[in-house]
């Protein structure tokens, strides 16, 4: 019978982050989908639904709480705690090179070995490093869409995308990724509270992780 | 009004056209009325500027649109408030002679550039000559010597169709072979010749050019999206949409947003200042917006009728809407997925379920 100890990993500011980021995703693709092709027709005339108009403004709340949740990661990655922070998931140090190949080696179930650490392991949290460049292309792209005449939007969207409609294009081409993400991320982390019973679904919400006691 | 008496034969401007027009250009400028006394007294003035018209890779539409308007005094206002020296369509001199006022211009007065059409870059340029000289080799003589350059026409600003991919002549705008110059871009196709009339009395009356945006565009003109000025839009948040071509919604004058209209990301005056004085433009006649004052229009929003260009993979063929590419590498990963699920539980039983 193994023993395990109880290590504080996630701040709770991370926790806010995570599902203010996770819940304003699910709300921007579908309405993000609905403003692309809206599927309804409103056929009665007179009828006041503004289905586009109230679809695009949940797109715009949600963006606004999309673009709040990347900015608490962006402090996070500089001022967070230790497995919080950029360092802790890039390959630049030999513990975290061999964390990246023991990873790998695991995934594809060449390897049992499982090499204990308490925050991301290093696949992970590349997969989250894209997937925080790619947030902010669409916070970029969004914003440049959503204020065209102003004169920030307009110089960072010009220089970035060129044009609205390149922005527009990479703005939904970029969507399809973190509906990707999403099913790769929650299907590892089943996976991983299958293979080591850490806690790493109910971390996300205490904030406890545990390991086998040393 | 149709010029049912061939008015546009008169080759003289009368005061109410002249006062019209100025009128019209000040509107689409924006100015108080009581600026147009001004812009009048400039425009009407002895001095008139010289302008040189160069024509290269292009289609003369912007010419055509702007002298065929059906409202002739546009296109006299303008011929008579600015010395045409050099004009490939409608000058009278030919050949030697025509060449000849050309270099005068250009060696002897100060003048105002404009420009039509896009310019071949490679292999020297020898895709577009003109009296056995490149394109490339007119503008770099003529260029540094023009007090502005107005670059007439989505070619002349963007390169246009010549420089929509793979571009086999290395077509480019004139802002991509010149610098140090003032250029005004006026793009569409055609451009409104408002727009561009608009642009040349301002130059007139303020003696500099208007403010422009970040592409050069002068922002009276190209400020804001054609959507927020669109006379569907109101359609567009209701949600009543054209689905098809010839539907009751089409029939109804719904938003046309789906099939294809790039109303949402196109800058232009159509909705306001509208074409040929008889208050139409594309989308009040029934045809979503093409895009065309946006760079590289051609490549960016064709399909014309649909919302999104295709995705190209490369080296495979593939061309297909982002959303189809998108549902197919979703699928393939929740294969992937359900794959490794079925490995680690094929393994799991083959070898045993490990000691924890």
């Amino acid at each position: 019978m193994a023993t395990y100890t109880k290590h504080h990993c996630w701040s709770l500011l991370l926790r806010l982050f995570h599902w203010m980021f996770a819940l304003s995703i699910v709300f921007l693709v579908v309405t993000g989908f609905y403003i692309n092709d809206p599927w309804t027709n409103t056929m009665i005339e007179g009828s006041a639904a503004w289905p586009m108009a109230n679809m695009r403004y949940i797109h715009y709340l949600a963006a606004y709480v999309f673009s709040a949740a990347v900015a608490i990661r962006l402090f996070l990655y500089i001022f967070g705690n230790a497995q919080e922070r950029i360092l802790d998931i890039l390959p630049v140090t030999g513990r975290n090179i061999n964390n990246l190949f023991m990873t790998l080696m695991q995934y594809s179930y060449i390897s049992d070995k499982h090499d204990e650490r308490l925050g991301h392991n290093i696949l992970a949290g590349l997969a989250y490093l894209f997937t925080f460049i790619a947030a902010i292309v669409m916070i970029i792209s969004g914003f440049y869409m959503l204020f065209p005449e102003a004169p920030f939007w307009e110089g960072w969207g010009l220089a970035l995308f060129g044009s609205q409609q390149f922005a527009r294009y990479l703005h939904h081409i970029l969507m399809w990724w973190f509906m990707i993400f999403a099913v790769i991320h929650i299907y590892l982390c089943v996976w991983n509270d299958v293979k080591e019973p850490e806690g790493l679904i109910s971390s996300i919400f205490t904030g406890v992780k545990f390991k086998h006691k040393a | 009004m149709a010029d049912t008496v061939n008015n546009a034969v008169e080759p003289r401007l009368d005061r109410r056209g002249f006062l019209k027009g100025c009128t019209m250009a000040a509107a689409a400028l924006g100015l108080s009325e009581a600026m147009i006394p001004k812009m009048v007294e400039a425009a009407a003035s002895a001095e008139r500027p010289r302008v040189i018209w160069l024509h290269f890779q292009e289609c003369t539409g912007c010419t055509e649109s702007l002298l065929r308007s059906s409202h002739p005094d546009l296109a006299r206002l303008l011929l008579d408030i600015i010395s045409l020296d050099y004009h490939e369509t409608v000058m009278a001199a030919a050949g030697h002679q025509a060449e000849q006022n050309l270099h005068e211009t250009v060696d002897k007065h100060p003048f105002l550039l404009v420009v039509e059409g896009a310019i071949p870059t490679k292999d020297n340029g020898i895709y577009c000559k003109i009296a056995g000289k490149t394109a490339m080799d007119i503008l770099k003589t003529v260029a540094p010597k023009a007090t502005a350059i107005i670059a007439i026409g989505t070619c002349a600003t963007f390169g246009g169709v010549q420089a929509a991919a793979p571009n086999p002549t290395g077509a480019v705008g004139v802002q991509d072979l010149v610098s140090g110059k003032p250029i005004v871009n006026i793009p569409g196709c055609p451009p409104n010749p408002v727009s561009f009339l608009g642009t040349v009395l301002h130059y007139l009356t303020f003696k500099k050019l208007p403010a422009l945006d970040k592409l050069n565009r002068p922002l009276f003109a190209y400020g804001r999206r054609i959507h927020d000025h669109c006379e569907r839009r109101a359609h567009f948040d209701e949600g009543r949409f054209v689905e098809n071509f010839g539907d009751q919604g089409h029939k109804l004058g719904y938003c046309l947003y789906k099939v294809g209209c790039k109303g949402p990301e196109t800058f232009s005056n159509c909705p306001a200042v509208r074409f040929n004085d008889v208050d139409v433009w594309p989308v009040s006649v029934g045809h979503g917006c093409v895009g065309c004052t946006e760079p590289n229009f051609w490549d960016t929003m064709t399909p014309f009728y649909e919302r999104l260009p295709n995705v190209k993979i490369p080296a495979t063929g593939i061309i297909d809407s982002a959303d189809r590419v998108g549902k197919t590498v979703l699928g393939v990963t929740a294969a992937a997925v359900g794959i490794h699920a079925v490995v680690g539980i094929g393994k799991r039983l083959i070898k045993g379920k490990s000691e924890e």
